[in-house]
């Protein structure tokens, strides 16, 4: 697969000299079951990129081992340019710049949502802790829940867990964030309170992968669409084209179960 | 989705419910009775059979402990012709001196009433709710008292090393009641009053500084205060009843978490080494009686340790049931570990927390709260057990009881003890069991 699309794309967007996340001969095995398969990307900085493809094709797998959750036998990844070859610094890499989100939204039950969010600051980034209330505020502010703040993750719906995460990841300040179907334990109606902080998000110039579903959030914030399909991506290009005229015919079946499924 | 909401809306046709049922006076004390105990022919039968039960198997009791008992007496011949069919109290008041301070001296016990005295009111402002930093206090306290506690016990000259620590303690205490009358006043702490003036010195590691050197200056007034006060000495040997068994629970249950912590962190490590080394020692301590475990710690660890390591008997048992209690506790914590689930792993890595920072924030504080029944459950058996201690020959309060039977006077005296140090542990153990479900209560509304 070459990725020459990005330019083709991306023609207004400055090409920065190094990409965000650059994958190359990525292969992962559970004992026998070669789950990924000679993955090859490179995602430019500002770019957003999302993952489809049918149950079990490995995109979790994918997009965990890009935030080292999960570990792989061949192949390198490299987040702007470090390579997260060394587990040792690995983490600190993955840290300083990257932040994910799960479909399980994994908030700290034990946490008020603002200690959830002033955590990593905190911790991690040493500032103190009047600095990190005020900075979390803000973030929970910009996803709509500021009024939350004091109450625990059980007590609240799970589109506002999810919007929380969001803030918490953002806390971090990552340059790039990383969603695994953000949306899909969510009921309808706040599938769009979470996509829209999503849109919000690309909007001000994250760098974004995101496994998903919505066709519509492909669509409309897509900068790329990846298909994968056993392990492989089997189709990469901008949504028009990968959602209006796949060349495969996996991909082609896939599209209308997934929108037959959604309206 | 529209037509999923007219749906909806078809469906909520109103359908009336059912009448209610008269209403039945319930209130008051006969309410009540008549509701939950002869509500029906068989619940009063029951509750008539129950009762008398209870009447049949308490009756006997009640004459014995009770009405027919003897409270004063100078010895148990006494007794016997007062009542024969009575409790014979009178030689557990004597006693009772005896099983509370084992053969302490009776003009020093002040000693250990001021030593337990000192440790409740280090612990009494964890119960504050405007105070921080709680973890920095219990640390200190599980570090600090232990050290002052012995000073006070034991008495004598103790050493200079020995005598930094209990003035440092003694200080830190003070602060402690300093910051807490000031937190409550001011709102802050004495040592967050000064950093300012500090802060051109130190700059940011000012609240430390000043923490250091208000904690530095009260210690030295300590040192200077206390200097020529001589305590007499007391040996351990003199130790004993409910203070020695206080003693080594206490220690045991502040150890047992900690060391259950750890062994139960090493034996899912991936470092095979620490793995088996955390297995072995699980498995071999849970797998050989207490008894056993006990007379090795006073046969065989001191052929571990060199000889200039002049170990105690009571620093032996003592080290002996932290092992055993902290094996156990490696199995109930580890019991909370596994009921986490990944993704809170996940979450705290992406996050960027490192090993220890998400067991410490994440991990343990929700597999620990998921486990407090299990782990009160421990501890009172663990305070139980350590009556055991009897049979190495440690005066604890099991054969200080024993000691009464053979008092000339009150020769053959077994039974009252027993039930007096009942009551007693009962009261002890009642107390954790209901502090846990009320520590279960608060945590659970806090979520
Ligand atoms: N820890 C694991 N051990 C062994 N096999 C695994 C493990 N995790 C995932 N797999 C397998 O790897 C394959 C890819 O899993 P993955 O979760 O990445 O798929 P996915 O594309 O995210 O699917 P879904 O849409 O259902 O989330 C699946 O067949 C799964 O059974
Ligand atoms: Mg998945």
């Amino acid at each position: 697969m070459t990725i020459d699309m990005t330019e083709t794309n991306n023609a207004e967007k400055a090409i920065p000299a190094v990409s965000a996340v650059e994958i190359s001969g990525l292969n992962k095995w559970f004992d026998e079951f070669h789950v990924l398969k000679d993955i090859e990307l490179s995602v430019s900085e500002k770019e957003i990129i999302v993952i489809c493809g049918p149950s079990g094709s490995g995109k979790s797998t994918f997009i965990r081992c890009i935030n080292h959750l999960e570990t792989y036998q061949e192949g390198t990844i490299s987040i702007f340019g470090q390579p997260l070859d060394n587990p040792k610094t690995a983490q600190g890499i993955i840290r300083d710049n990257v932040g994910m989100l799960f479909q399980s939204f994994n908030l700290f039950p034990h946490l008020t949502i603002i200690k959830n969010c002033t955590l990593g600051p905190i911790w991690l980034r040493r500032i103190p802790e009047a600095k990190a209330i005020e900075q979390s505020m803000a973030l929970l502010d910009r996803v709509g829940i500021a009024d939350l703040a004091e109450k625990f993750p059980g007590q609240i719906s799970g589109g506002q867990q999810q919007r929380v995460a969001i803030a918490r990841s953002l806390a971090m300040e990552p340059r790039i964030m990383l969603f695994d179907e953000p949306t899909s334990a969510l009921d309808p109606e706040m599938i769009k309170e979470v996509l829209d902080v999503m849109v919000d998000l690309a909007e001000s110039g994250m760098t974004m992968m995101c496994v998903t579903h919505e066709m519509q959030f492909a669509h409309e914030v897509a900068d790329r669409v990846i298909f994968m399909t056993d392990g492989e991506i089997v189709e990469m290009g901008p949504p028009e084209q990968v959602l209006k005229n796949p060349k495969w015919d996996r991909t082609q079946q896939f599209l209308q179960h997934v929108l037959s499924h959604k309206s | 989705m529209d037509e999923q909401t007219t749906a909806k809306t078809e469906l909520l046709k109103f359908v009336p419910k059912p009448d209610r049922p008269p209403i039945v006076i319930s209130h008051g004390i006969a309410g009540w009775l008549k509701k939950h105990l002869f509500g029906g022919f068989w619940n009063t039968l029951l509750t008539i059979a129950v009762f008398t039960l209870l009447y049949l198997l308490i009756k006997p009791f009640l004459d014995w402990a009770v009405i027919n008992a003897v409270w004063s007496a100078a010895n148990r011949r006494e007794c016997m012709t007062v009542s024969p069919d009575g409790a014979c109290w009178a030689g557990v008041i004597r006693w009772f001196n005896n099983l509370i301070y084992g053969r302490y001296p009776d003009l020093l016990q002040w000693r250990v009433n001021l030593g337990f005295g000192i440790g409740i009111i280090w612990a009494l402002p964890l119960a504050l709710k405007r105070l921080k930093g709680k973890l920095q206090i219990g640390v200190a306290g599980v570090v600090l008292y232990p050290f002052v506690a012995a000073y006070i016990f034991l008495g004598g000259e103790r050493g200079d090393f020995h005598y930094l620590v209990f003035c440092l303690g003694l200080a830190y205490l003070i602060l402690l009641y300093i910051d807490v009358a000031l937190v409550h006043t001011r709102g802050k702490k004495l040592s967050q009053v000064f950093d300012r003036y500090l802060e051109p010195i130190f700059g940011k590691r000012s609240a430390v500084a000043s923490f250091i050197l208000i904690m530095a200056l009260i210690t030295v007034l300590c040192l200077y205060i206390f200097r020529g006060v001589e305590l007499e000495y007391v040996s351990i040997e003199f130790w004993g009843g409910l203070f020695l068994t206080v003693i080594i629970s206490g220690f045991s249950i502040t150890m047992a978490l900690p060391i259950g912590i750890m062994l139960a962190l090493g034996r899912r490590s991936t470092m095979p080494v620490l793995r088996w080394f955390s297995i072995a020692t699980i498995e071999l301590v849970r797998s050989v009686p207490m008894i056993t475990v006990l007379f090795m710690s006073v046969t065989m660890m001191p052929l571990f340790f060199p000889n200039t390591m002049d170990l105690n008997k009571l620093a032996q048992v003592i080290i002996a049931v932290c092992v055993f209690a902290g094996a156990y506790m490696a199995e109930t914590v580890r019991g909370g570990l596994q009921s986490i689930p990944k993704g809170q792993f996940d979450a705290a890595m992406s996050i960027g927390l490192g090993y220890w920072q998400t067991m410490f924030l994440i991990i343990l504080p929700q597999a620990l709260r998921a486990m407090i029944p299990n782990i009160v459950t421990s501890f009172i058996s663990l305070f139980k057990d350590t009556t055991l201690v009897s049979i190495i020959g440690l005066f604890d309060i099991m054969l200080m009881a024993r000691n009464i039977s053979i008092d000339k006077n009150w020769f053959g005296l077994h039974s009252e003890p027993l039930v007096a140090i009942s009551v007693l542990f009962f009261v002890f153990c009642y107390g954790m069991s209901q502090y846990s479900q009320r520590l279960e209560r608060k945590l659970n509304t806090s979520r």
